[in-house]
């Protein structure tokens, strides 16, 4: 797919933000679509920050920010996305909505378009199901935060044909830059299943008393090169998302392992959600440092 | 011989149509934006007025197409057809250890700049862009390859290899390459001619000093030693990059500042040089101005950039054992009288004289700014490397064919 120059994104809340400005930052046009105006607004002055704080860190030059603002263009409608020769949604994981923009997507674009979407545990088949050709829906899973995190779970629905796998792959990898695996859909698709299980049994040591949150962090970051140990890992996706997600797999595949740790449960009602509340398993400042 | 000379950026493309009887420019411009909607095209037909137009190219190929189309124009162009075109030169940035002079482009010889991708990975793939949007375009006209990097291919391993673990040389190549060789092959031939002597007799230092800046000692016309290294980062101070540092910054920042290595290679690409000093830019005009003004960080950049060029010019002086002159080019070399003072009033001890009133002389010809006594001369030199790219150009395609009619 090397003739991709304008990319539609549905969605721009932190994830779509930080796809949005990654994409621009690979010299494409892209086109943010938003319900609302302030909303727009928002995500905009929210990716204008984020390029800010990649100046002070000399990843870019101001006249770089400039050029990668100015390929953004907010989109009140979906209608505007016509132009587009790939979309990708990253709304809020709700199966209700998520369904509701594939069929306007799939009235809006070209029939040759790909539709993706970045679903970490819902159903790309079940999406595709609404649409008049499903063989062109297809899951784009990348990691937050995007610009820094060079992989894509690139997930096929039961109908995805090989022909617009081969297309993403392309994309995902010569356009991009970033290396895309290829994951049959099922919940978690590979990284979320992983690294939630992870997460959860990091949370059963703490529980049974075996270690501090502190120690556990520092045996698995030193021991085996993990960025952050599990503890900051949840702090920074947010324990309300790992909750969803442990939640959602313990439904799908009915098994014990998933089913969410205690601790996560009262943290989450406690309104302790990790980075963006300032407070999960440890303290942060308003950058998200640790404190 | 009409030869179309082709400098391919990622985004960009600049040309020159020569006419090498008497080697005078026909046209020259520019397509600059390529790949976005409103692409820039200027195109100066030599004794016809400008023509500048705004227009979707999207790629290589395309800005080719509209060049061919400028130059064959009835009112713009100043040819009868595309067919009048002889050959194409090109220049390409990295020629790795493979190519040591310029070179008919062949299938061979494209696939050997692919393989070379590895190692100028910004630079290579729109130079082999160029070259496959004029077989696109102008097929069966002989292309010629120029490299930024043949002319050190002469250094002497003393001067390429780097002491660290040889097994990185065998296996990754990592060694000095330099760049700017096309300039400095240039002025170092137009020095010898207005010095009067013979280049094969001469020790030169030439300092090519522009947005990128590298120096070059020239024993017997041949390079034998330049300041930039396996990358265009290493040497002298430059407009945004650091040039030459202890190599243990590198992962002490990294560590420090908790940088990946994109953000600690853009710190050194872009964010560093006179930019980082000055904290007012990197252009030596502005920093000049300011350091008039007053302004203590301008000053401070000025004397760190020209005491680093010092440096290099007295280390190359050591390492060719002598010092017949000093060649300034480029846009700093050629036009900033303050940085050649600097320099030069601080060389007293190698027997350059400065003579003050001829370094304020400004002009397009190659000059003298020491006096007539001056033991070892410093020279300005304006560089023109796409005319030695056609004259490469125009010497490859002439053997050809005499080999053809033989």
């Amino acid at each position: 797919m090397t003739g991709v120059r304008k990319v539609g994104v549905v969605g721009a809340g932190t994830m779509g933000q930080s796809i949005c400005e990654m994409l621009a930052a690979n010299g494409l046009d892209v086109y943010m679509a938003e319900q609302g105006e302030d909303r727009l607004a928002h995500a905009m002055s929210m990716i204008e920050q984020s390029l800010d704080k990649q100046m002070e860190r000399w990843a870019l030059t101001s006249a770089e920010k400039k050029l990668i603002l100015g390929r953004i263009q907010p989109k009140s409608s979906l209608n505007e996305l016509q132009a587009c020769e790939l979309v990708i949604e990253t709304i809020t994981e709700d199966l209700d909505s998520k369904l509701a923009i594939f069929k306007e997507l799939d009235a809006v674009c070209l029939p040759d378009v790909i539709l993706a979407s970045n679903t970490s545990t819902l159903s790309l088949t079940e999406l595709a199901s609404v649409t008049s050709n499903p063989d062109r829906v297809i899951g784009m899973h990348f990691v937050y935060p995007v610009h820094k995190t060079n992989l894509v779970e690139i997930v096929r629905g039961l109908k995805t044909s090989d022909a617009v796998f081969e297309r993403t792959k392309q994309f995902v990898e010569t356009t991009i830059h970033k290396k895309g695996v290829m994951v049959f859909e099922s919940p978690g698709f590979v990284t979320t299943r992983l690294i939630c299980l992870f997460i959860n049994e990091a949370l059963h040591v703490l529980e049974e008393g075996v270690a501090s949150a502190e120690d556990i962090d520092s045996a698995m970051r030193i021991g085996y090169a993990f960025q952050h140990g599990p503890f900051e890992m949840a702090d920074r996706f947010g324990l309300d998302a790992v909750l969803a997600a442990l939640d959602r797999m313990f439904r799908d595949y009915g098994e014990l392992k998933y089913r969410p740790s205690f601790i996560l449960k009262k943290m989450v009602r406690g309104g302790q959600l990790g980075v963006k509340s300032g407070r999960g398993f440890f303290e942060y400042d308003k950058e998200g440092g640790r404190v | 011989m009409i030869i179309l000379v082709m400098n391919a950026g990622s985004s960009s493309l600049k040309y020159q149509l020569y006419n090498m009887e008497e080697e005078s420019v026909l046209a020259q411009g520019r397509v600059e934006r390529i790949g976005m909607d409103a692409s820039i095209v200027v195109h100066e037909p030599t004794g016809k007025p400008e023509v500048n137009e705004v227009s979707e190219i999207l790629d290589h190929n395309t800005a080719v197409r509209r060049l061919i189309e400028l130059l064959t124009n009835k009112e713009h162009g100043v040819l009868m057809s595309m067919k009048e075109i002889d050959a194409v030169g090109h220049r390409v940035v990295h020629g790795g250890e493979s190519f040591k002079q310029s070179t008919l482009v062949t299938e061979d010889v494209k696939k050997e700049i692919r393989r070379l991708f590895d190692l100028a990975p910004l630079h290579n793939p729109p130079a082999m862009m160029g070259i496959t949007a004029v077989e696109n375009n102008l097929p069966n006209v002989p292309q010629i390859v120029v490299f930024d990097t043949a002319f050190h291919q002469s250094m002497p391993q003393e001067s390429f290899l780097y002491p660290i673990p040889m097994v990185l040389y065998r296996r990754h190549k990592i060694r000095r390459y330099g760049f700017h060789g096309t300039s400095h092959d240039y002025v170092s031939k137009q020095a010898a001619e207005t010095l009067g002597r013979p280049l094969e007799t001469l020790k030169l230092v030439t300092c090519h000093i522009g947005n990128g800046a590298s120096c070059a000692a020239i024993m017997n016309g041949r390079s034998f030693d330049t300041s930039m290294g396996l990358t265009p980062l290493e040497g002298l101070m430059m407009g945004t990059r650091s040039g030459d540092l202890d190599p243990a910054i590198v992962p002490f920042t990294m560590n420090k500042e908790e940088l990946t290595l994109n953000e600690v290679n853009s710190m050194l690409n872009k964010h560093s040089g006179l930019q980082a000093i000055s904290g007012i830019g990197s252009d030596m005009r502005e920093i000049v101005e300011a350091m008039d003004a007053g302004d203590k960080q301008a000053k401070l950049a000025f004397d760190m950039y020209t005491y680093r060029l010092r440096k290099y010019i007295g280390a190359y002086a050591a390492g060719m054992n002598g010092l017949d002159a000093v060649v300034f080019t480029a846009g700093v070399g050629e036009n900033s009288v303050a940085v050649r003072k600097a320099v030069c009033e601080n060389l007293s001890f190698l027997g350059i004289e400065l003579d003050a009133q001829r370094n304020e002389v400004r002009s397009k010809q190659p000059r003298f700014i020491t006096t007539d006594e001056s033991r070892v001369k410093a020279l300005v030199v304006p560089t023109n490397e796409e005319l030695l790219i056609a004259r490469d150009a125009y010497q490859i395609v002439k053997a050809e064919s005499a080999e053809i009619t033989e």
